[in-house]
């Protein structure tokens, strides 16, 4: 079950909190602020992403998931609304669920994919929670297959290491394939088994919107299974929240 | 009457045009009414033809010079050793008999033989658990040569090097290519005796088994890994001129297949690893499968106007094959997949964009199978 908070940071410009399958991370946007000179593009802003691990300082896998970060977050922000300014976003993994054998103990050792849903979710939820126009919002998930062939979704540690293969996939809200991250050792056949799991997960189809259409909002909002539907239940409260002086005075 | 004479156009070479508005320069040549063709002549879906020239450099243990277009990187494989003793915490799995990584047990007995092939994925996995523990491949990848202007040598290494670093890491490690058992370096109480069987097998491997067995038997001391083989594998780009990590990739599979190691062993009275100097003594190291990536990128037409039958012209997506540089630069979404033996997939990978569905990725991978074969024929393995 994801557990979300919007705006837990007061400084900063807008800031969220996601904490799912044992990783939490912390996001802060700040922007649109001014642009260092070498970094200023002409016609759009500038998209930096910095991740902190749970501990230590950051690396080689840091700087990989920072680029993977930073090439999503440019397609989801309206970056041409802000042309020549800076939009900054700076993740904390708070904490992530640790593998106690001695084999776990090394960064490198493990694969750096499993706390990328998360990130992801938690940078648009920080999007989410200042007034940056987007295109688009984005839901990720974690599959593993595992050595028989079955899929298993956001899976433990332990699954993840005897996984034959891992799978981050991220869609954008219209249902379109944003972000793939898939390593192991598998067929095109399985991924596109996996490929139709993620999206089942983190998108509702077309089909399905009439049905939860007529639900009230508070079933459709119990169904965790959907990740959207953790996007949708803090933009709600957001927007509660924001309401709450028209409420009291209305 | 003399009709006014029309304004003569404005016209450039295609260069110029190409730095002026290097998107509509794209769009022109992928809307041209024969056909998308790139600048460079290729169509789309078509890499560059690779050069591979294995064994350039005299003192690395292995190294290869590989070229796609004027993309040209070096690579050089370096062994070391590492000793089980100078490893915090070290503790040695208990080795599975058999050096046989690729599964040669012709003499052995059909029930051995099932039993080992049920072990072989746990083995496996230990295996390259503790290539990752032991961090006994140590890829690096250089970019600050001056082999592009966008990367100026004396710096410290730019966020792509350090992402083709990471990137090749991973793939070293759970693409399964190399096996722990050759980077292993053995301790056999009875070298003398067994010196002369393992020399008749490449590797000396059998050599440690009968040595093994031969311990065993006699509740001596017993045969044990006493050091390791760390390869360090150097990448430097010599001309970057986009696909770095293709290029990058397939200059480290050709010098690992180049990788000669000694033979080694460790001495008791002395207490280090010797080396033996004879070149045909040296084990090739094995190299389990030709792991072939294919990058690609998504160029989104902007739209050149309305045309004449009043819909927009040059709105479209284009997935290229093995960008170049200039291609690179007007490419949002970008991505590789990595393909093994027998349509095996090893890694996908992009984000950027939406353009690349499953349908489109189906179709990369295919022509990443395409890809490997001629990979295989520049190595000299078809």
């Amino acid at each position: 079950m994801a557990n979300t908070t919007l705006s837990p940071l007061h400084r900063a410009d807008g800031s969220a909190r996601y904490t799912k399958n044992g990783y939490s991370v912390i996001a802060a946007v700040n922007g649109p602020i001014e642009v260092q000179r070498r970094d200023e593009l002409p016609e759009e802003a500038a998209v930096d992403v910095a991740v902190r691990p749970a501990a230590g300082l950051g690396g080689l896998p840091e700087r990989h998931l920072e680029s993977i970060l930073q090439n999503t977050l440019r397609h989801v922000i309206v970056v041409s609304a802000h042309p020549r300014t800076l939009i900054q976003f700076t993740l904390q993994i708070v904490t992530s669920p640790g593998d106690d054998s001695v084999t776990g103990s090394l960064p490198q050792a493990s694969s750096n994919l499993p706390v990328l849903p998360a990130l992801l979710q938690a940078s648009i939820l920080a999007l989410l929670s200042t007034s940056i126009p987007l295109f688009m919002t984005l839901t990720a998930t974690l599959v593993a297959v595992n050595p028989n062939g079955i899929l298993l979704v956001e899976p433990s540690v332990q699954e993840i290491k005897l996984a034959s293969s891992i799978h981050v996939l991220a869609f954008s809200s219209h249902g379109d394939l944003l972000v793939v991250e898939s390593e192991g050792d598998f067929t095109i056949d399985k991924w596109e088994e996996v490929h139709k799991k993620a999206k089942s997960i983190c998108h509702e189809e077309a089909g399905d919107e009439s049905e939860s259409g007529s639900e009230d909002v508070s079933m459709s909002s119990d169904d965790s299974s959907k990740i959207e539907n953790v996007l949708k239940e803090a933009v709600e409260r957001k927007i509660a929240k924001e309401q709450r002086w028209k409420e009291s005075t209305g | 009457m003399t009709l006014p004479t029309p304004p003569q156009p404005l016209t450039f070479p295609a260069l110029t045009f190409a730095k002026l508005a290097p998107r509509p320069f794209l769009t022109a040549h992928l809307t041209s009414p024969s056909g998308p063709l790139r600048p460079s002549g290729r169509l789309p879906s078509q890499p560059r033809a690779p050069t591979c020239n294995a064994g350039s450099l005299t003192h690395a243990n292995g190294s290869a010079v590989v070229r796609c277009g004027d993309t040209a990187a070096v690579c050089g494989v370096r062994a070391e050793i590492l000793k089980v003793d100078d490893v915090a915490g070290y503790e040695g799995r208990e080795v599975e008999d058999g050096g046989d990584e690729d599964g040669d047990e012709d003499g052995e007995e059909d029930e051995e033989e099932r039993r080992s092939e049920e072990r072989e994925p746990k083995r496996r996995r230990n295996d390259r658990d503790d290539l990752a523990r032991l961090m006994l491949l140590v890829p690096n990848i250089e970019l600050a040569t001056g082999c592009s202007p966008a990367h100026l040598p004396g710096g410290p290494p730019s966020v792509l090097a350090q992402t083709l670093t990471q990137r090749v890491m991973r793939l070293l490690l759970t693409g399964d290519m190399i096996g722990l058992e050759p980077l292993r370096i053995w301790f056999r109480p009875t070298e003398g005796a067994a010196g002369a069987t393992g020399d008749e097998r490449i590797g000396g491997d059998g050599g440690e088994m009968e040595a093994r067995r031969a311990g065993d038997e006699d509740g001596i001391a017993k045969a044990e890994v006493k050091a390791f083989w760390v390869l360090y594998i150097d990448v430097l780009f010599i001309s970057l001129d986009g696909n770095a990590f293709d290029a990058a990739w397939f200059a480290i599979l050709a010098a690992l297949r180049d990788t000669l190691l000694p033979r080694a062993w460790w001495d008791a009275d002395r207490e280090m690893v010797l080396c033996s100097d004879e070149v045909a003594e040296a084990g090739r190291l094995v190299v389990r499968d030709v792991l072939v990536p294919l990058s690609f990128g998504v160029f989104e037409g902007e739209g050149m106007g309305v045309g004449e039958e009043g819909r927009e012209e040059g709105k479209g997506r284009w997935v290229l094959v093995d960008m170049d540089g200039f291609e690179e630069g007007l490419c949002r979404e970008e991505g590789t997949v990595v393909v093994g033996e027998g349509g095996r997939v090893v890694r996908i990978e992009k984000s950027g964009g939406l353009g690349v569905g499953v349908g489109e990725m189906t179709g990369l991978v295919e022509l990443a199978v395409k890809r490997r074969e001629e990979w295989m024929r520049v190595l000299g393995m078809l």
